[in-house]
């Protein structure tokens, strides 16, 4: 019951932590209206898994387990290179916030706002296909005990939960503040990501290194523990990271937090007070 | 997983939805489509079901240490109360063949692997940490080549190459045969026209379903008097037939009657050897074909219609069932993949009704028709008919 729930809570956050926060930041600029759009773009990723999932379960053709490795760490990469985009699009439109440009981003943001319904597609995607093989089975299982399928269940209750919490706790944050943590928490969600996506591609065959390890704390930090589904939940943190997920988390972390603090430096502290920010021609993105 | 967070906001009605939704699941999609795809339902074809896999906190039991090769379904049961993986490994315990994550407490789940012979390392792992607890498997050959889809296809490949070889050869035999009929028939030698006739006509028949895909050549090459449409201009083979084998009654062509009609002739062979050259062949058109020459035989020889004139019906029986034969032939080595029984089967049915008409024959030559006795016709329909069940489903145990 406690690991079934456990994957629940670990698979839901990995699910909803970009969706949450992409959500809050529509929130907070006030663009409410497109967060429909947003989940327009879950909608379709959970029919889509869901869909696929009760196929490669019930139907008479499965996925390969490469196939299902390799899909799995082409969407975590997709994911990371748009999460990276819309931080960028972020730093770059709360600059102009409350300026007499907003209706002109505005008309841009209905342009990017289908952008966002991919970005939530894809996050929930990634994750997707996995959990909905997961809840198949345990759905198969209830004959025997519906304690599987509760469990899991209850656990993606409680990563909604938390996912509220988060909308709600970063909903109060100071605006200015708002979007260097959400965009940086975003840089670090998406470096776990594609390491993820690295380690996917990387028991598929299509990439080398999968037992050259650069550290192997799983003793410590167990897998199956709460602790260790929360980092893998949120960061997709594994205790046991080969080499080439470490470069690939360091080689893209570091830059890119690099050029969105720098974007943001030129920021003025207030961005939301000022209506005349020079800075809004030099965007790195 | 979604479906959560905000409950102020639901999905409003509004169309334009449409157009992210229908993105994003495009986006989600694609990678599936280009993705392996692999049995489900087909478990190791010798040992014929599931190796049973009971994961529990500190055992990993797997119901057998040696199977036959092919595709291999792992049912794996977690028993502890730890969520646990499976892992196939190959025997440097390294590499990953398969493997199922997240298998939670109380559940069940299926790894279909293809596996060749040798030697392979199962695990499991409680807890998802550490190398899981190891054993040895044992795969042993089986003759089910793990690469037999590859290997298939290159059968069928195979069987349409070699057919694509035959119908240019048939073709190329049947033209120069036509040539030499039409001169002594233009010049009005009957004699030669008429030793000529049967056995070039053969060539023909052996490939009738594919001259038969050219809808406007057949009728013009082989339509019978009796089957002429109103206003269709009689010409061909059987035109000819009639004028050498003349009923009573019958006026005789004039030469340059006869001159056009064997002009006529060459001509649209010709058209048709040139045609064939460049006709795709599938696998599914040779299964298809070698049926509808045995319905040929059914309706058209085995009746006398056929060549109501010469009655040299058994020439134009033995070629169909002899480029029916090529065909299954040439499908053979991949039917007794699929399905060896029918292959047998046809072997047999075959052999029965070859040795039906070689009673017929007298040397390259057979017996009238019209000198068969009703029970000879009887016994030739009969095998007709079972070598036709068995044969009406070659297609389909091949190409599906």
């Amino acid at each position: 019951m406690t690991a079934n729930f456990l994957i629940g809570l670990r698979e839901g956050l990995e699910a909803s932590l970009v969706v949450v926060l992409l959500m809050a930041y529509l929130a907070k600029t006030d663009r409410r209206h497109l967060i429909p759009r947003i989940w327009a773009g879950v909608a379709a990723a959970v029919a889509v898994s869901a869909g696929f999932g009760a196929l490669l379960t019930f139907g008479p053709k499965g996925l390969t387990f490469e196939a299902q490795e390799a899909i799995g760490g082409t969407l975590s990469i997709l994911a990371v290179g748009l999460v990276t985009w819309m931080v960028f699009w972020m730093a770059r439109t709360a600059r102009t916030l409350g300026s007499d440009l907003k209706s002109r981003v505005d008309k841009s943001a209905g342009g990017t706002g289908w952008g966002l319904a991919v970005v939530a597609a894809i996050a929930v995607g990634r994750e997707g296909l996995e959990t909905a093989l997961f809840l198949w089975a345990a759905a198969k299982a209830t004959g025997e005990s519906t304690q599987p399928l509760a469990g899991a269940l209850l656990g993606l209750v409680a990563a909604a939960g938390f996912g509220y919490l988060l909308h709600r706790g970063v909903l109060k944050v100071n605006l200015s503040r708002f979007f260097t943590w959400t965009g940086a928490a975003l840089v670090i969600i998406a470096g776990g990501v594609l390491s993820y996506g690295i380690h996917d591609l990387q028991e598929a065959g299509l990439l080398p290194g999968l037992h050259s390890l650069a550290f192997d704390i799983s003793g410590a930090v167990l897998p199956s523990s709460w602790y260790g589904t929360l980092l893998k939940g949120t960061l997709n943190f594994s205790p046991a990271t080969t080499w080439l997920e470490a470069a690939a988390w360091l080689l893209y972390v570091l830059p890119v937090l690099f050029l969105y603090l720098r974007v943001n430096r030129k920021t003025p502290s207030s961005p939301a007070a000022s209506g005349t920010n020079p800075a809004a021609k030099t965007v790195a993105a | 997983m979604p479906g959560f967070t905000l409950p102020k906001i639901s999905l409003p009605g509004n169309p334009r939805n449409a157009v992210p939704a229908k993105l994003a699941a495009a986006v989600v999609a694609v990678p599936l489509l280009l993705a392996g795809c692999t049995d489900n339902t087909k478990a190791s074809d010798a040992s014929g079901g599931a190796i049973d896999v009971v994961s529990s906190n500190t055992d990993c039991k797997v119901s057998a240490t040696s199977v036959p090769s092919g595709n291999l379904t792992f049912s794996v049961k977690n028993e502890g109360t730890e969520v646990t993986e499976f892992y196939l490994l190959a025997a440097d315990g390294l590499r990953i063949l398969g493997e199922v994550e997240n298998i939670g407490p109380g559940l069940s789940r299926n790894l279909v692997v293809t596996a060749p012979a040798g030697s392979y390392t199962t695990a499991c792992k409680p807890g998802m940490e550490g190398d899981g607890i190891r054993g040895a498997l044992e795969v042993t050959q089986s003759g089910n080549q793990p690469s037999a889809d590859a290997d298939f296809q290159h059968l069928l490949d195979t069987a349409t190459t070699q057919y694509a070889s035959y119908v240019k050869d048939q073709g190329e035999q049947l033209l120069t045969g036509t040539e030499q009929f039409a001169a002594a028939f233009a010049a009005g030698d009957a004699g030669e026209a008429k030793r000529l006739y049967a056995a070039t006509r053969q060539h023909w028949e052996r490939i009738e379903p594919v001259a038969e895909s050219f809808g406007d050549l057949d009728p013009q090459l082989d339509a019978r008097e009796a089957d002429l449409e109103p206003g269709q201009e009689w010409t061909g083979w059987h035109r000819a037939e009639k004028d050498l084998f003349p009923p009573a009654g019958y006026t005789a062509m004039t030469p340059a009657e006869r001159s056009a009609i064997a002009d006529r002739l060459v001509a649209d062979t010709k058209d048709l050897v040139e045609r064939t050259r460049t006709l795709e062949i599938s696998a599914d058109m040779l299964g298809n074909g070698a049926k509808e020459l045995l319905d040929e035989v059914a309706t058209g020889k085995v009746t006398g219609e056929e060549e109501i004139w010469s009655h040299t019906d058994l020439w134009d029986f033995q070629a169909n069932v002899d480029g029916a034969r090529i065909a299954f032939e040439g499908l053979k080595p991949a039917l007794l993949q699929k399905d060896p029984a029918l292959a047998a089967s046809l072997d047999e049915k075959f052999a029965a009704l070859q040795a039906e008409l070689a009673t017929h024959a007298q040397g390259a030559h057979f017996t009238s028709y019209d000198q068969l006795t009703p029970e000879q016709v009887q016994r030739l329909a009969s095998l007709v008919d079972a070598l036709g069940e068995p044969l009406s489903r070659l297609t389909a145990a091949v190409v599906l």
